[in-house]
């Protein structure tokens, strides 16, 4: 008994901030959108028919190029990064571990104005480049899928480091000098030591940068034209714009459950591998 | 001990939710005289509110919002502690269908009668129960020397050679109506086919348009990011003053005029107060303060000649009397109308 009790500030935990939210969440997704936007409970899939609708699926694939590119960027960008900060930084490691932090201290919101003044045609970058001759003329940086794609990578990059960072820590430096003392050289001690054990982290650092991306809607908002049109913002547009709820949730669960289902099906083929 | 500990560690964990709706229980009436607005960004004079502190000692807590329809879902989601919020006309109805907002009593508002007749008991809100409190236009904002002849017509925010540096209002409201407007679609339609051709319009200008935006297109348009948008009239005289190349049009297929107005929220905790600054607010002095400082047009007639004399003989502003009669309020919309054009503008957004 006192052990189930024990249990409770958990469970509670769980349905006050999983379960109520979701089941909310699922009902909302099922009922109707009435006058001015007024939520009408009566209930029916009308949401989900209109969802699978083929005017979303360019939206689909542009958020799912969008996150992907952003995971890989930020994979080739982090896992150099973490592997200095685990091997080589030295006594300057929490300083660095700090500054890849501090990124996160502040809000996202005022970071992409910050990224707005310096890509903008009479912003920093543009000035310098004019400056040392490499363009002539103002070029129209900000609101392409470039400053997109660089606002998801400077946002995510620390959601991949950090977790990259844990498992190359753990990675016991017996055994790449061991891999040495095989006759090993560095780029075979890396893949077939360090990588492969490193490999957790990778998957954890991927899983982190993926979802949330796939979700994104503030970037593409404010360094995005409007042809970098993403699933969030279309989330988001349902809330805020449209005033349609139902559909803005319906939408919400698809998303939830297509990520879901994702994961589940990865943890079943990674338990058979 | 440690059982003793893990006991009131439970005991805390079952009473903690509690503790909010304790704490109300035993909380007194809210005493301290205070207003909530809820308003656009810079849209009130520099020392409106500290003047009306001084004169009545209410303070004013002043909160803002850039874009109405999130103003407007916030409202919906339950934001209370509000007490007087700014609402475009054309959300008047829906406040009123949802119940958001309470009648004003013009019994209550000494100074009601300054304004113009023309804004008195509107198509919008025929039983007075808001209290208009500036007005404008839609226009083209343009920068001059960027672009070499100054738009006349909504066409030019079609022409392809502005590629990438045009900018639309982030709204169904505004696009939508000059889409109508250039299709010779009356607003009060609802067959879907008028609506096709509204999105195909809109999509077709597409690939021209860098931003839709209400707010953040104000900082492109003065760091040249962009050279011609869809922008409500004051909005761009207010850039105008960080950079002077900047000027606006009305378009000669005409436009559409709307009115912000003042209304009181509903479960307002203020109210005597609430309705002393709308009163406030109505007075000539403060109207024409306001007005000079947002250059947005006032329905305050008694305010007018108060207003900097450029300013109030500027045709941009205050249009002549033959192109005011010219303006129209737009449609009011139902609720099957307003769905419409909300899908519409969602689908053009996702095209």
């Amino acid at each position: 008994m006192a052990s189930h009790l024990l249990l409770a500030p958990a469970a509670g935990w769980l349905v006050v901030f999983l379960l109520v939210p979701a089941a909310g969440l699922i009902l909302l997704s099922l009922a109707k959108n009435g006058a001015y936007g007024e939520v009408i409970w009566t209930f029916g899939l009308q949401n989900y028919r209109r969802a699978f609708d083929a005017k979303y699926l360019p939206v689909l694939l542009r958020t799912f190029a969008f996150a992907g590119g952003t995971t890989v960027l930020c994979l080739l960008l982090g896992y150099p990064l973490a592997y200095y900060l685990s091997f080589r930084a030295g006594r300057w490691r929490n300083a660095m571990l700090i500054g890849l932090m501090v990124p996160f201290w502040t809000s996202a919101l005022v970071a992409f104005y910050s990224w707005m003044i310096i890509l903008g045609k009479e912003g920093l970058l543009n000035a310098a480049l004019l400056r040392i001759g490499f363009i002539s003329a103002p070029v129209g940086i900000l609101y392409t899928p470039f400053s997109v794609l660089l606002g998801l990578v400077y946002f995510y990059l620390p959601f991949m480091v950090l977790p990259l960072y844990g498992s190359l820590e753990k990675v016991p430096r017996q055994y790449v000098e061991a891999a040495y003392d095989l006759g090993a050289d560095r780029w075979t001690a890396f893949r077939k030591v360090t990588l492969p054990l490193s490999l957790p982290g990778v998957i954890a650092g991927c899983l982190l940068t993926f979802v949330p991306c796939m979700g994104d809607f503030l970037t593409a908002e404010l360094l995005g034209g409007p042809r970098f049109y993403l699933l969030g913002n279309l989330i988001s547009n349902q809330f805020l714009m449209a005033q349609d709820w139902p559909f803005g949730a319906a939408l919400t669960c698809l998303l939830l459950t297509g990520l879901v289902g994702g994961l589940w099906l990865y943890r079943r083929w990674e338990a058979e591998a | 001990m440690s059982d003793v500990s893990r006991r009131d560690f439970l005991k805390a964990a079952v009473l903690l939710p509690l503790m909010p709706s304790l704490l109300g229980a035993c909380r007194r009436a809210d005493t301290r005289r205070v207003v909530n607005f809820y308003n656009w960004s810079n849209y009130i004079g520099k020392d409106t509110l500290a003047v009306f502190r001084e004169r009545t000692g209410v303070e004013v807590r002043y909160d803002m919002f850039a874009d109405e329809e999130e103003m407007f879902a916030k409202i919906r989601a339950g934001a209370r502690g509000y007490d007087l919020i700014v609402i475009g006309d054309y959300l008047i109805p829906r406040f009123r269908t949802l119940n958001l907002i309470d009648p004003v009593p013009a019994s209550r508002l000494k100074n009601l009668d300054n304004l113009a007749a023309r804004f008195r008991r509107p198509a919008y809100d025929p039983e007075e129960t808001t209290v208009p409190y500036l007005w404008g236009t839609t226009g083209i904002a343009y920068n001059r020397r960027k672009i070499g002849k100054a738009p006349t017509s909504w066409w030019d925010l079609w022409d392809p050679k502005y590629k990438d540096r045009v900018s639309m209002l982030d709204n169904a409201r505004d696009c939508i109506a000059v889409a109508m407007q250039l299709l010779k679609i009356p607003q009060s339609t609802r067959a879907p086919e008028d609506f096709g051709r509204v999105r195909e319009l809109l999509v077709k200008q597409k690939p021209l348009v860098k931003q839709y935006s209400s707010s953040s297109y104000l900082n492109s348009l003065v760091a040249g990011e962009i050279d011609l948008a869809m922008t409500w009239s004051g909005d761009l005289f207010q850039a105008a003053r960080e950079n002077p190349d900047l000027d606006f049009c009305i378009p000669k297929e005409g436009t559409y005029m709307w009115v912000d107005c003042l209304a009181v929220l509903r479960g307002s905790r203020h109210r005597e107060d609430t309705l002393r600054l709308v009163d406030y607010l109505l007075e000539p002095d403060v109207a024409a303060d306001i007005a000079d400082t947002v250059r947005y047009a006032t329905p305050n007639e008694k305010a007018f000649p108060l207003i900097d004399r450029t300013l109030r003989r500027d045709p941009r502003v205050y249009p002549p009397p033959k192109a005011l009669a010219q303006l129209q309020l737009h449609h009011v919309l139902d609720p099957e109308q307003s769905e419409l054009w909300n899908r519409t503008w969602a689908d053009v957004k996702v095209a």
